[in-house]
């Protein structure tokens, strides 16, 4: 590149500077592309078969350019076609040979870290953040075009130095292979990292506001905790909280209110026999007891005239659960001694989908959003937060807690961010977990 | 009794201690390799034929043969409806392996319901069939429960239940056998039943 990219070959000064502009462009959008597909792809495997392939992978290349190990790289041994110089106009061949060169698979890679870099973007698993870490691939490839002419007037005389230095690459990249492994390692979880938030139960979520409901000396009160530095709101005694923008729903011992929860003023009061809300502005979704039914009915808050909608019924020895109501869709659990399921409804389709059914474990508390669903799994073995892109077929765990003492119950999903209420029976402690993916 | 496997690893490590005494004094590496192989050969050996956890011989009554159908706490118990029971004690546990009352709410030691953290009860989880209902959703095969046969164990009549199916694959991988099952059907599956009378 370093031979092409001179007044020579381009024609002029301002020719060579505009290739090597052309040429830098296309080689970072080409391995930001490169690494939003590894990304794309990698959220459908699920992080963590991901990770394990990057660290084994890491492993492999850093025995191999340590010279332990013998491996061949896959590859093509092709170098840019040297013809598009002369049939091709200048913007078109500069660019072409940044994106060839971006790419990475379509040229020749001497050494095992661009496999390795592959492997680790798989295992993000978010596309917009392996774009941006692999646009540094073509970075580092435009860099290499314009370095060796800094440092001396003849590029492809400096290019021969560091070929005579070439020695000392293997190493330092099994160095810094054998560090890439240690780190993918102790990764968090492949991308799901968990955090503990500390104390509650029943978490709702909304951009960045996080509701939940806290027990504290025998009652039960909601906190609404906006993005810093909005102060916190707290409503007692309140239970069950369901969050819409400025909306708060919950239920107390009259019945469900929804109320502005920034100035608390009473939006709308529902007494009787209600609970569980979940809200999404004008629409309100909760449990009506009926005795020997329950009922998961939808209103709209905003009419005068309620005009309750009976979305589904159980009789009172089955559970329906906490209902989650967002952007147009509305899911539910049903446990019952024969099975449990999760549903949900798409109002704009009527499609009630069956999103998983079994005769055996237990499904329970759904949260969504317009693009996912997360809910919770329980098994003998353990709870597991599950994860479903709304028209994909692969359902994703996103953490998991082991044995039977402690559990996940309740969650709620806003963008990539899940929460999940971990509760142990025995000590009556739960606490609020989120978790990115 | 001694496990198979235990009978493998002894065989094992007797052929590795053969091999290692075939060779001259200067074959250090061959050495190396009849030790190694003493080392690893035995549990290499058994690891592939040694069965699942939940697998053959691990219950009175029941050796060496097609492993136990799914169930929540490793051993499948269970009630004459089939039905999971807790393989200790035969309290009736639910499809999590939590204990449950005869209405099916889970309980804590003491028989106090369980509570979710706002204070109401949890709901029941579901509990269902080992044969029928856990077997066939994981390998869609159309079990039923057929044969049995009965042995002392512990000192009370234990009845031994073949879960049966069309399938030439039994739950171990292999070839699957008649055993008691009928109508054309194989063993998938075993599961017990204590009776509760003295033998």
């Amino acid at each position: 590149m370093v031979e092409t990219f001179t007044p020579a070959v381009c024609g002029s000064r301002l020719r060579q500077r505009l290739a090597i502009a052309l040429f830098a462009l296309a080689a970072l959008v080409a391995s930001a592309v490169l690494g939003a597909t590894l990304g794309f792809f990698g959220s459908l495997v699920g992080t963590r078969p991901a990770l394990i392939a990057a660290a084994a992978l890491a492993f492999l290349a850093a025995l191999r350019e340590a010279g332990i190990l013998r491996l061949p790289l896959p590859q093509s041994r092709r170098q840019v076609p040297e013809r598009w110089q002369y049939e091709l106009p200048l913007p078109l061949w500069s660019a072409g040979y940044g994106a060839g060169l971006g790419l990475g698979f379509l040229t020749f890679q001497p050494v095992a870290t661009f496999w390795v870099a592959c492997a680790a973007a798989l295992a993000l698993g978010k596309p917009a953040v392996a774009a941006g870490c692999f646009a540094l691939y073509g970075a580092g490839r435009a860099f290499m075009a314009v370095w060796p002419r800094h440092r001396e007037p003849s590029g492809p005389a400096a290019v021969e130095r560091l070929v005579g230095r070439a020695s000392f690459v293997p190493r330092a990249n099994a160095i810094v292979l054998g560090l890439a492994v240690v780190l993918l390692a102790v990764a968090p979880a492949a991308g799901a990292a968990v955090t503990s938030l500390g104390r509650g139960f029943d978490p709702a979520a909304e951009g960045k506001t996080l509701a939940r409901a806290r027990m504290d000396s025998g009652t039960i009160k909601v906190l609404v905790a906006p993005p810093a530095p909005d102060p916190m709101d707290t409503v007692s005694p309140a239970n069950a909280p369901a969050l819409n923008g400025k909306y708060l729903a919950y239920q107390d011992d009259q019945g469900i209110k929804v109320i502005d929860w920034r100035n608390d003023t009473p939006v709308r009061e529902l007494d009787g026999p209600y609970s569980q809300p979940a809200l999404d502005y004008p629409l309100l979704a909760y449990i009506r007891d009926e005795g020997a039914r329950e009922r998961l009915v939808l209103v709209d808050i905003s009419k005068p005239n309620l005009g309750e909608q009976a979305i589904t019924s159980a009789r009172s020895a089955a559970d329906l659960g906490r209902p989650a109501l967002r952007d147009g869709r509305l899911a539910w659990h049903r446990i019952g001694r024969g099975g449990s399921a999760i549903y949900v409804l798409n109002f704009a389709t009527n499609d009630r989908r069956t999103i998983k059914r079994t005769n055996v474990w237990m499904e329970a508390n759904p949260s969504v959003t317009s693009r996912r669903i997360v809910w919770v799994e329980h098994r003998p073995r353990g709870s597991y937060l599950r994860m479903k892109r709304f028209g994909s077929k692969h359902t994703k765990t996103l953490m998991h807690v082991s044995g039977r003492k402690t559990l996940l119950w309740t969650t709620a999903l806003a963008g990539r961010t899940a929460y999940v209420t971990r509760w142990t029976p025995s000590t009556r402690k739960a606490v609020v977990l989120r978790v990115n993916f | 009794m001694p496990r198979p496997d235990g009978f493998l690893d002894a065989a094992a490590r007797a052929l590795s201690i053969r091999l290692a005494s075939g060779m001259t004094r200067k074959s250090f590496l061959g050495r190396m390799g009849g030790a190694m192989l003493a080392a690893t050969g035995g549990a290499a050996v058994a690891a592939a034929v040694r069965p699942e956890k939940s697998e053959a011989f691990h219950f009175c009554g029941h050796i060496w043969t097609t492993g136990s159908c799914l169930n929540p706490l490793g051993l499948p118990r269970i009630d004459k409806n089939g039905f999971p029971l807790r393989p200790s004690d035969g309290h009736r546990i639910d499809n999590l392996g939590r204990p449950v009352n005869s209405e099916g709410w889970a309980v804590d030691g003491s028989g106090n319901r369980l509570r979710s953290p706002d204070g109401e009860f949890l709901p029941r989880a579901p509990r269902t069939r080992l044969c029928e209902d856990w077997t066939n959703e994981h390998y869609k095969i159309g079990g039923v429960m057929q044969g049995a046969w009965y042995r002392c164990c512990n000192g009370q009549v234990r009845k031994l239940v073949d879960c049966c199916s069309h399938s030439r694959k039994r739950i171990n991988g292999d070839a699957s056998l008649t055993g008691y099952c009928f109508d054309g059907r194989r063993v998938f599956c075993v599961l017990y039943y204590d009776s509760g009378l003295k033998c």
